[in-house]
């Protein structure tokens, strides 16, 4: 039985950054990029269940759909109790959305024939929530989004899952497998990778493969597959002070100034 | 305008240069003078401590407290010296190495009247009048005629030439804490009826003319300066600020060229030199602040300055010149390249702990630092405390223990480019800090944490490969050999012990030995709050430093009824720090009762039984085997409680070293090339010598037993060479 959880290398920004020339995006040089804080989870909630496991019952595959630069962060899950590794790699990625990014998805997971898709509840610089909800679709799989606990036991046809409501209400749902999950920090404590293991995630191979290898076709993928499109990416305008320099005539006068824009 | 263009302009102000007298100071840093442990007989020490300093920014860089004379013998203390030529040459490494970086070097000319005990010259100081020391213990002083006034004014003018040919550029009249120029200045020691004593002028005499002489024989080269307590605090019978303090400064100005000001005296220093625990930044410019309105010379004061903001508005307020420190200058002599280069956080921030301190007091051992552990060890070490040489393996390293220890060797290990996974259990960086820094005062001692916790952060960036894991389970033997490192270090730290155990009688105390009681506590016990406390408290203490007076205060401000039965004298260390004036007075204030001299036979249910240590009999007989030679104590008594607080000793957590040592066997397999230990994790020890225990151990890694330490480059008189210049060396008797 196979768990598969996709992983997506996320940025984080410096403390000054610049937008990219065509103004849709940071320029990546001022990104720090690292494994996603809510995939880290949904990562130890498959190693745990993998654990729990006899040896070699369950198997722990992890996918991300990015350049090889991702491939950093598909080692640290690898490090971190995954047994397998896959990179689907789009030279059209930079347009895609949740969407396209779903079809990528969706496309291993059936080719994987995973028990459970455990996914991060959402991506700590997008925050869509979408990508996970989206494979589900494609897949036509029943899914459960922000799941805070989750009983499953390898090979079961169902699994029990809570969710926190507000008010403290917590919703304690069954759901058949296969399933898309999206798991809610908290859940667990991610572990920390050994020496050793990081040692040996770095020996180990990582699948590449093409969106055409999956069978998706050039309008299915990136832009051409997205049903959305970023317009662009700001800072919107602050709050405005002006230091007023000059003899008293002056300064009225740029008041004045002042004074009528804002009246408009 | 940038970030960093901000930063600059902001702190501009601190960066310009002022005159003092024939030079200028380059900017509005300075190292006061204070105390290393080096004097004029580790030249090398000297000239490395005080130069770093130089590069690290300051515009200047005394010496400690410097002796004009044999007759100021501050032995067991030590002071520097400039009595002949061979101190001329050893000092002279220092100013040179000073001038490398275009800083100004500083000597501060010392006599210490009746506070000199003289122990090494055997020489007898002379003073205004005839009076004991209230701070050394059995020293009188010989009160001087006119011919020894002229004689000791000589003292100075000769040592301030030899200063000049020393090369040092500010060469001081040192009249703070007691010593000679302000015992004439205060009825508190100058008892004359002759034109030296009774009138303000002519108490003032002896100090205006030593300044017009030193200043006559060197003033055109040197800058002139003098260090001044303007208030000694003990009201009329001393020095008051609006009275004789700015009396003097006024009389003075025209024969000095730089101002150093302070407040108190010599057996209570640390008004100056304030601990964190009773007081902040600027703690003295209610007074210092005086000096400026009487002057139209420089004006520097101390005041444990870190804060670049605060040292602007000093100097905006028309408050003080130049910013003096001596403590935030040794926990990081990069303070000024880092504010100019806008790397605040990169400032090691003294935590005013005084342990610096306390080594002068002690007698002489090098000076220590808890924030910087490379201070001292500066030359004899060839530590830099901003540069580290880089790894000499690709070794990885497995720091197991985030506490004062373990994270310190991390930062290094880290900063010499190893990769460094570094564990705790606890879900902060910091391990006992984090609980000293709980207790009342003692905020700012989580100083030390703050840097290491940014620097690791910033490392970690700088190498992914490197990791810092919190808040996990604890590793166990199974789990450190599993790990995948080439090296280890164990850095686990200690524990205060439950059953008594103490330095007095090295085992537990009767009736704790058992199971632990609910109403026993342990120190960690009341910091975390785990355990209900009760009104009657009482503190058993056998440990010499703050633990018990820092409890006493927490649970007596808390409302408990608290009384300290003490086998040590209480809180002795902090009469190294500085610290226990006050610390007793704050006990007395809230009305906690201490039974010295007393230790505990048992603990039963609610009670104690105490006893006086010295409640035997004083005579010594020999009666045979099993039984005692003295008559039997007959002082035990219970005494009542609600809650028993036990500061009696603490313990190495040393399971997990001990587990991996016992499986040596297994480390080559596992690919482990060594394991070593730590900080309290070796042995309890302080702090500060913790955090050098991380730091030696990260340069040491690579040698072939890095548990034991490299030896040192020793400074020490060398037999077959004399010191003096044309001196000999050979045995040689009279007669």
């Amino acid at each position: 039985m196979k768990i598969l959880v996709p992983v997506k290398r996320v940025a984080s920004l410096d403390d000054e950054f610049e937008l990219r020339d065509d103004g849709r995006d940071v320029d990546p040089d001022f990104c720090e990029f690292d494994l996603n804080e809510f995939d880290e989870y949904a990562l130890e909630t498959a190693v745990l269940i993998k654990e729990s496991a006899p040896e070699g019952a369950v198997e722990v595959v992890v996918l991300t759909i990015g350049p090889d630069d991702a491939d950093d962060t598909l080692r640290k899950a690898l490090a971190k109790g995954a047994d397998r590794a896959i990179r689907v790699d789009d030279a059209d990625l930079g347009d895609a959305d949740r969407v396209a990014i779903a079809r990528a998805i969706a496309k291993v997971a059936e080719r994987e024939e995973p028990g459970l898709v455990l996914c991060g509840a959402q991506s700590s610089d997008f925050g869509h929530a979408q990508t996970g909800m989206s494979v589900a679709a494609l897949l036509g799989w029943p899914r459960v989004a922000v799941v805070s606990r989750l009983d499953y036991a390898p090979g079961t046809a169902t699994a029990t899952v809570e969710r926190e409501l507000e008010g403290g209400l917590v919703e304690r749902l069954e759901v058949e497998t296969p399933a898309v999950l999206t798991i809610q920090l908290g859940i667990n404590t991610p572990r920390y990778a050994s020496l050793r293991a990081i040692k040996q995630a770095n020996a180990k191979a990582i699948e590449s493969l093409a969106p055409a290898d999956l069978g998706l076709s050039a309008g299915e993928t990136g832009g051409a597959g997205a049903l959305s499109r970023v317009r662009r990416v700001y800072v919107p305008e602050r709050g405005k002070s002006e230091m007023i320099e000059g003899t008293p005539a002056q300064q009225a006068a740029r008041l004045l100034e002042i004074i009528e824009e804002v009246q408009g | 305008m940038t970030h960093d263009d901000l930063t600059i302009s902001k702190y501009d102000l601190l960066f310009e240069p002022i005159k003092i007298g024939p030079k200028v100071l380059k900017n509005r840093f300075y190292q006061v003078p204070h105390c290393i442990g080096a004097g004029s007989d580790k030249p090398g020490f000297q000239a490395a401590h005080r130069s770093i300093k130089a590069e690290g920014g300051w515009g200047a860089i005394n010496t400690e407290y410097c002796s004009i004379h044999p007759e100021a013998d501050d032995t067991h203390r030590v002071s520097a010296r400039i009595w002949d030529e061979g101190d001329v040459r050893n000092l002279s490494a220092m100013t040179s190495e000073i001038h490398k970086y275009g800083a100004l070097a500083g000597v501060e000319l010392w006599y210490g009247g009746a506070h000199a005990p003289c122990m090494e010259t055997r020489q007898t100081a002379r003073g205004p009048s005839q009076y004991a020391s209230e701070f050394e213990s059995l020293t009188y002083c010989h009160e001087m005629d006119y011919d020894d006034i002229r004689r000791v004014q000589g003292f100075y003018v000769e040592a301030a030439r030899r200063a000049r040919d020393a090369g040092f550029d500010i060469i001081y009249c040192y009249g703070a804490h007691s010593y000679l120029p302000l015992q004439f200045l205060s009825k508190y020691y100058n008892k004359r009826t002759d034109k030296y004593g009774g009138s303000f002028e002519n108490r003032a005499r002896f100090w205006i003319e030593t300044l017009e002489q030193m200043k006559a024989a060197v003033g055109s080269e040197c800058a002139i300066a003098t260090r001044f307590a303007v208030d000694t605090l003990i009201g009329e019978e001393g020095i008051e600020v609006e009275r004789d303090g700015l009396k003097f400064v006024e009389l003075a100005d025209d024969v000095v060229d730089l101002w150093d000001v302070n407040v108190g005296d010599i057996a209570e220093w640390g008004e100056d030199a304030g601990p964190s625990r009773f007081y902040r930044q600027g703690h003295q410019l209610s007074w210092q602040k005086f000096v400026k309105q009487a002057s139209k010379k420089c004006v520097l004061g101390v005041g444990r300055f870190t804060d670049p903001e605060k040292m602007v508005e000093v100097i905006r307020n028309g408050e003080l010149d130049v910013i003096g420190a001596a403590r935030p200058s040794i926990a990081d002599p990069f303070l000024p390249q880092k504010i100019r280069d806008g790397r605040l956080d990169d400032i090691r921030t003294c935590i005013g702990c005084n342990v610096c301190i306390s080594r002068w007091e002690i007698g002489g051992p090098p000076m220590i630092c808890t924030q910087n552990a490379t201070a001292g060890e500066e030359f004899r070490r060839g530590w830099h405390p901003e540069r580290f040489p880089k790894k000499g393996s690709d070794d990885s390293i497995l720091v197991v223990g985030a506490g004062p220890a373990g994270s310190e060797c991390a930062r290094v290990l880290m900063e010499r480019g190893y990769v460094v996974h570094l564990v705790d259990s606890a879900e902060k960086v910091g391990g006992y800090v984090n609980d000293v820094a709980s207790l009342p005062g003692l905020g700012e001692w989580s100083y030390h944490r703050d840097y290491r916790e940014v620097q690791l952060t910033k490392l970690l960036k700088r190498n992914r490969d490197n990791q810092i894991a919190l808040g996990g389970k604890r590793l166990s033997v199974d789990d450190v050999l599993n790990y995948g490192a080439d090296k280890v270090v164990v850095a686990t730290g200690a524990h205060w012990v439950a059953d008594g155990t103490n330095c007095l009688t090295h085992a537990p105390i009767p009736g704790l030995d058992g199971a632990r009681r609910d109403n026993v506590l342990t120190p960690e016990d009341v910091i975390r709050g785990t355990k209900p406390i009760g009104k009657r408290v009482v503190i058993l203490n056998a440990d010499p430093y703050y633990m018990a007076p820092s409890l006493a205060q927490k649970l007596a401000e808390a409302g408990h009824q608290v009384t300290v039965a003490t086998g040590v004298e209480l809180g002795r260390y902090m009469h190294f720090t500085l610290e226990a004036p006050n610390m007793h007075r704050m006990l007395h204030e809230l009305h906690i009762n201490v039974l010295g001299n007393t230790w505990a036979s048992r603990v039963e249910d609610g009670r104690i039984e105490l006893y006086n240590i010295w409640g035997d009999g004083h005579k010594r007989t020999y009666t045979g085997p099993g039984k005692m030679p003295r008559s039997a104590n007959t002082t035990h008594a219970w005494h009542e409680f609600d809650t028993l607080v036990l500061v009696t000793a603490r313990r190495s957590d040393d399971t997990l070293f001990r587990g991996l040592k016992a499986r040596a066997s297994e480390w080559d397999a596992r690919g482990i090339k060594g394991v070593y230990v730590i900080g309290d994790a070796w042995a309890p020890k302080l702090i500060a010598d913790a955090t050098f225990d991380g730091q030696r151990l990260a340069r040491e890694i690579e040698e072939a037993n890095p548990q034991e330490p490299k030896p040192y480059r020793r400074e020490a008189a060398v037999y077959g060479s004399p010191y003096q210049p044309g001196g000999s060396y050979e045995i040689r008797y009279q007669g």
